[in-house]
């Protein structure tokens, strides 16, 4: 297709095609993928249950991809698609406002100052937010391409900030499209139109000069570079056993003798002295009597002490330290455990299915890694019959 | 042809219906509480000790069926919900049949369940009854 019919803007009375073009195909994709990508991280982030974690970090690596493609597209896109095509001074920037505020605006084919300027904002938030991210995924979760690298203390330092950071995005998203409403009044342009068409009405804009297909060639082997890149790194870096998870050796002992009633806690659940506790009395176990002969107690404490929540770095096992001081010898009743299952009703834990809170194979498939993600939890529907 | 499936599944019917015999591991533990005890062994009697509501033990197991259900032939489910096959010796003919798991359970449930050890007498109706059913 050839630019040069476009600028006219009265051409073949086809109003589709009317109007000067200038966003190209990339950066109408990039805007309307990272509406979609953010969108989604912001409601699985604030308002979904726990379990969409993962559907939250896809969103967050399709929003590092994106804004990866951007940076590279900001230099060797089309003409408005470029970082200098809307670099301003400072004193523009503050004139434009200034004049906006007013009521006026002078025309600018791409992005005015202000937009120029919740671009680099917008672009800048969202590569701190996918970072620590990532990070925290890695820390706090022992997932991603991170999970070898960063302990959980990181991660859960970085919580707060990402939070801070994703509540700023809120904000900047207000005034972004606050603004883009308000200067499509002052121009009597469309603004969000034309980031679906790629065309502006207004006939005193530049058009585009560089070819549809020069446009295509580059973006698909940007995207390949920069999609290939991130995959390459990801698959290396997530290969790398994740930190703070020991490789426990399976004690098949403990396995069978404290797995005949309930599921075999995993070690990480509790602190050594609790486990000291539970071992010293099995004969009023949790109201029953799970007595052992002695040696097989020694063996399986001695096991039990190397591998207790001291010796991990899991989400689980930093939260589960703390133990009640009134039941220190229990899991389900930890200050950490009563918080997260807080909201859950009373009596989905009597269902048939689940039973009791010490359960927690019924609703956490991974419990007996001692992982307990995010991803694995479902609370087992209820059976009619037991 | 009918005839053939006639025969057949009578037999069939025949063998489930017929008491189950123990094997030659669970004869092995049954001699062990013949040679201790002093009288014989009864499954009806094994049948109302299984039933019974005891006291003296813990509170939350005052008889076999607070796990095993009021039928051996049944799933139990432990207190921490986990399912525990069938105590009935044709239901689950595995059980039984190490002395050292037996006396290890008997050890722990008749100290949850009656507050005591169980005496010879108790444990071999118990067993006498586990196996006619
Ligand atoms: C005879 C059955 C039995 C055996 C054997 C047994 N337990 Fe338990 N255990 C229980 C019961 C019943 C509970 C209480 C479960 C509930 O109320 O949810 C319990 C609870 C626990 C809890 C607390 C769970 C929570 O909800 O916080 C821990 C930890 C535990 N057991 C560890 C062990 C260990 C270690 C062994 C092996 C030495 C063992 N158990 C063997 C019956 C048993
Ligand atoms: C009735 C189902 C159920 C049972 C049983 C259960 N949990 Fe949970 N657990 C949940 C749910 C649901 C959540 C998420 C709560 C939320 O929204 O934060 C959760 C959250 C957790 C978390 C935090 C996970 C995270 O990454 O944020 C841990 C750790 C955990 N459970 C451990 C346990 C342990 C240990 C047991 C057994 C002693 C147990 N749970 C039993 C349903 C259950």
């Amino acid at each position: 297709m050839s630019d040069i019919s476009l600028i006219s803007g009265t051409d073949h009375g086809n109003i589709s095609t009317r109007g000067i073009r200038v966003w190209d195909l990339p950066v109408r994709l990039f805007h309307w993928g990272l509406v979609v990508g953010v969108s989604t991280a912001l409601v699985t982030g604030f308002l979904a249950e726990e379990w969409y974690l993962d559907i939250h970090s896809w969103a967050g690596y399709t929003i590092a991809f994106l804004i990866s493609f951007r940076l590279i597209w900001g230099f060797v896109g089309s003409k408005y698609a470029r970082f200098a095509s809307f670099i301003f001074t400072p004193k523009e920037t503050i004139g434009h406002i200034k004049e906006f505020a007013r009521g006026n605006s002078a025309h600018y084919s791409g992005h005015n100052p202000a937009g120029a300027l919740m671009v680099f904002t917008l672009l800048a938030v969202l590569f701190l937010l996918t970072v620590s991210g990532v990070i925290i995924l890695g820390g706090q979760e022992n997932l991603g391409a991170l999970a070898g690298f960063i302990s959980f203390e990181i991660g859960a330092f970085l919580v707060e900030i990402h939070e801070l950071l994703a509540w700023s995005l809120i904000l900047l998203i207000i005034a972004h499209v606050a603004g883009m409403i308000i200067e499509s009044r002052i121009s009597n342009e469309n603004l969000a139109l034309a980031m679906v068409t790629g065309k502006k009405k207004d006939t005193s804009s530049e058009p585009i000069t560089m070819s549809v297909s020069t446009i295509a060639l580059r973006a698909v082997v940007i995207a390949a570079i920069v999609g290939g890149a991130g995959f390459t790194l990801y698959q290396k870096y997530s290969a790398v056993p994740a930190s703070g998870l020991v490789r426990l050796v399976p004690n098949e002992t403990y396995n069978s003798e404290c797995g005949d009633c309930h599921y075999a806690y995993h070690p990480s659940l509790l602190p050594k002295s609790s486990w000291q506790g539970i071992m010293a009395n099995l004969d009023d176990h949790f109201g029953e009597d799970a007595s052992l002969d002695a040696e097989t107690v020694k063996s399986i404490s001695a096991w039990l002490n190397e591998n207790s929540s001291e010796a991990w770095d899991t989400e689980a096992a930093n939260n589960l330290r703390e133990v009640s001081p009134k039941s220190p010898l229990s899991i389900s009743e930890t200050p950490y455990w009563l918080l997260r299952h807080s909201e859950i009703d009373k009596n989905i834990f009597k269902q048939a299915n689940i039973g009791t809170k010490g359960n927690c194979v019924a609703c956490h498939s991974d419990a007996k890694t001692g992982r307990f993600d995010d991803a694995a939890i479902s609370i087992p529907p209820p059976k009619p019959n037991t | 042809m009918k005839k053939i499936l006639l025969v057949l599944s009578t037999a069939v019917m025949v063998a489930l219906a017929a008491p189950a015999f123990a094997g030659a591991k669970q004869d092995a533990v049954m001699d062990h509480y013949k040679k201790l005890a002093k009288g014989s062994f009864s499954a009806s009697r094994g049948k109302a000790f299984f039933g019974a509501t005891h006291t003296g033990g813990k509170p939350a197991t005052p008889s076999c069926t607070s796990c095993h259900t009021k039928s051996p032939a049944n799933t139990g489910h432990t207190r921490a919900n986990k399912p525990i096959a069938p105590m009935a010796f044709s239901k689950s003919p595995d059980r039984f049949g190490e002395l050292k798991k037996v006396e290890k359970w008997f050890g722990r449930n008749c100290r949850s369940v009656l507050g005591r050890e169980c005496t010879v007498q108790e444990k071999g109706d118990f067993l006498a009854f586990m196996f006619s059913q």
